[in-house]
């Protein structure tokens, strides 16, 4: 039986881990996966690991009741956009942070924070998350 | 690519529904989605003098299946709309769908496939079909609308980890704005109740707009004097810190159409046909921006495009719309269109320079925050409006003297930006 990409990066994240592919034609990274590079459409890839570590640039929140049921018990939450250290720009929820103005306002003025993956679980599914550090 | 059309192409008619609530508003309740449906297509024909029997394609679109239950939409709608034994597709574009389809009229035109192309969106936001009844609707809750809707974004990997709209397209990119520029959050507050302001009054002069009351009515009515103080308030929360829920789309039901022909043709059925001279459309998927969430790569990209194949330039445009189901996406197009200059746009609705009887007017309907959001009717009641301008027939809302050239921008979602420009022949 076939292994989807999808499952393979869950189950990574379950691990601790990033599943990315590498071009071995352009070297760029996709992340999270698919089938193709997302730089040059390359299928001649490589499953690499993303160390996770970044930087939040942007810190603002979602609404309560969320569109999507998964995150109820946690919403609202505060979703940020995040530079990693292999220069992938991804977004996803940093714990840890109230979702309330003068939080945000107050990581705003300070300017780009360090962060580090901090993977959570929800209604079985492992999510990718950020906490500052 | 060669990205020009072979032939000119030019909008013969539009039209467009009282966008609303199929369950609430007085010119639709009751209607069923065929119905409203034929109401757009009915002006259009009319407005553009042509008989039915002569439309030789029939491109529609509908987004959300899950509430309007109407699938093979080309069939399901043949009758109702006088259009059986066509060709033509049911498509979408998301938000960008009507648009898309002028686009791909055009195309099929200028090659010389097709002589005449309707191309319809239709899209029920607020109702849906009742159970198993073939007329009855209900109401959708708004967190139901927008998870059927975050369906057409990432779903292995971003909307199961969290996404929502509200902080990816509104939050994140006015926090972008605001440092790339260096706006404090205070003067991008007040910038953003100026803009809301200019389309509520647009609204207020749109006889079609789910909301016609101004800012300041509304803010009377509930008890306020003061119209920062309303905006403040808890009438008026964030939806996305520093984004307030009157800085993001209403949803509606809705319909628009439009009919497309030959430019060389178009004299003999419109006495103001309005050239299609050019498109842009570009999509990518998540995340939409990098280090700038100001710039989108395919904002730019579709910009660019439009621009080339209709040979314009930005200083040439007299009227505008952009994208902006969150304002703060909008005011980003302004700029990356050249209609603004960089960083200038809440300075410019400060000064009231967006307004219809302005220099720079912007979303003369109302823009999806007055006017409504019916996602796949939405960019064919935008460019219904533009032509409405172009004519000289917007009524109380009409910009003087009317815009010779104008541009649309929708964003479909996940993301397809879409650019068409327009010029009264």
């Amino acid at each position: 039986m076939a292994e989807s990409i999808i499952k393979r990066y869950y189950d990574t994240l379950g691990e601790g881990k990033l599943l990315a592919t590498n071009c071995l034609d352009c070297e760029g990274y996709t992340f999270p996966p698919t089938t193709a590079c997302e730089y040059c459409g390359s299928t001649d890839l490589e499953f690499i690991h993303l160390s996770g570590k970044g930087k939040l640039l942007f810190l603002s929140h979602g609404v309560a009741p969320p569109p999507n049921a998964r995150f109820v018990d946690i919403a609202p939450y505060a979703y940020g956009h995040i530079l990693l250290e292999e220069g992938v720009y991804v977004q996803g929820i940093v714990t840890g942070v109230k979702p309330e103005p003068e939080v945000l306002q107050e990581i705003y003025d300070r300017g780009p924070a360090l962060v580090e993956p901090d993977i959570i679980e929800l209604q079985g599914l492992k999510i990718l998350a950020f906490k500052m550090v | 690519m060669r990205n020009k059309l072979r032939d000119g192409v030019s909008i013969l008619g539009v039209g467009c529904s009282q966008f609303g609530d199929l369950l609430e508003t007085p010119e639709i309740k009751g209607l069923s989605l065929q119905e409203l449906t034929n109401q757009a297509v009915q002006e259009a024909l009319a407005d553009a003098g042509v008989d039915p029997l002569e439309i030789d394609a029939v491109f529609i679109g509908n987004a959300m299946v899950h509430s309007s239950q109407l699938p093979g939409t080309y069939s399901q709608l043949a009758k109702w709309l006088g259009m059986q034994f066509k060709s033509g597709v049911h498509f979408e574009a998301q938000c960008s769908t009507t648009n898309v389809g002028a686009a791909m009229a055009a195309m099929a035109i200028a090659s010389g496939v097709y002589g005449k192309v309707l191309v319809i969106g239709f899209e029920a936001t607020r109702t849906r079909a009742k159970e198993l009844s073939p007329y009855e609707r209900e109401p959708i809750s708004t967190d139901q609308a927008w998870a059927w809707t975050d369906l057409a974004v990432n779903q292995a990997y971003s909307v199961p980890q969290g996404y929502e709209i509200f902080s990816t397209y509104n939050g994140l990119v006015a926090l972008g704005y605001c440092r790339k520029y260096g706006i404090s959050i205070e003067d991008y507050d007040r910038g953003m109740m100026e803009i809301c302001r200019s389309r509520r009054l647009h609204g207020s002069m749109t006889p079609k707009a789910i909301l016609q009351e101004t800012l300041e009515d509304e803010a009377a009515r509930l008890g306020f004097n003061d119209l920062k103080e309303f905006w403040e308030s808890r009438y008026n929360p964030f939806v996305a810190w520093p984004s307030r829920v009157r800085n993001v789309v209403s949803v509606a039901d809705g319909a628009s159409a439009m009919v497309l022909g030959r430019s060389d043709e178009a004299r003999s059925y419109s006495v103001s046909p309005v050239e299609l001279l050019g498109f842009g459309i570009v999509y990518g998927d998540l995340p939409w921006y990098g280090s700038d969430p100001t710039v989108w790569p395919i904002d730019r990209m579709a910009w660019q495009r439009a621009y080339q194949m209709s040979g314009i330039s930005p200083r040439d445009l007299d009227y505008i719309h952009t994208h902006d189901c969150s304002n703060i996406c909008g005011i980003c197009n302004l700029e990356i269109a050249g209609y603004i200059p960089e960083g200038k746009s809440l300075y410019y609705a400060m000064d009231g320079r967006m307004g219809y009887d302005a220099d720079r007017p912007v979303s003369t309907h109302g823009g999806r925050h007055a006017f409504g959001h019916a996602w796949a009717a939405s960019a064919g009641s935008d460019t219904y409006e533009a032509v409405l301008q172009m004519r000289g027939e917007a009524g109380k809302r009409q910009i003087k003297p009317w815009p010779e050239t104008a541009a649309i921008h929708t964003h479909g979602y996940a993301m397809i930006s879409t650019v068409l420009i327009l010029r009264r022949c």
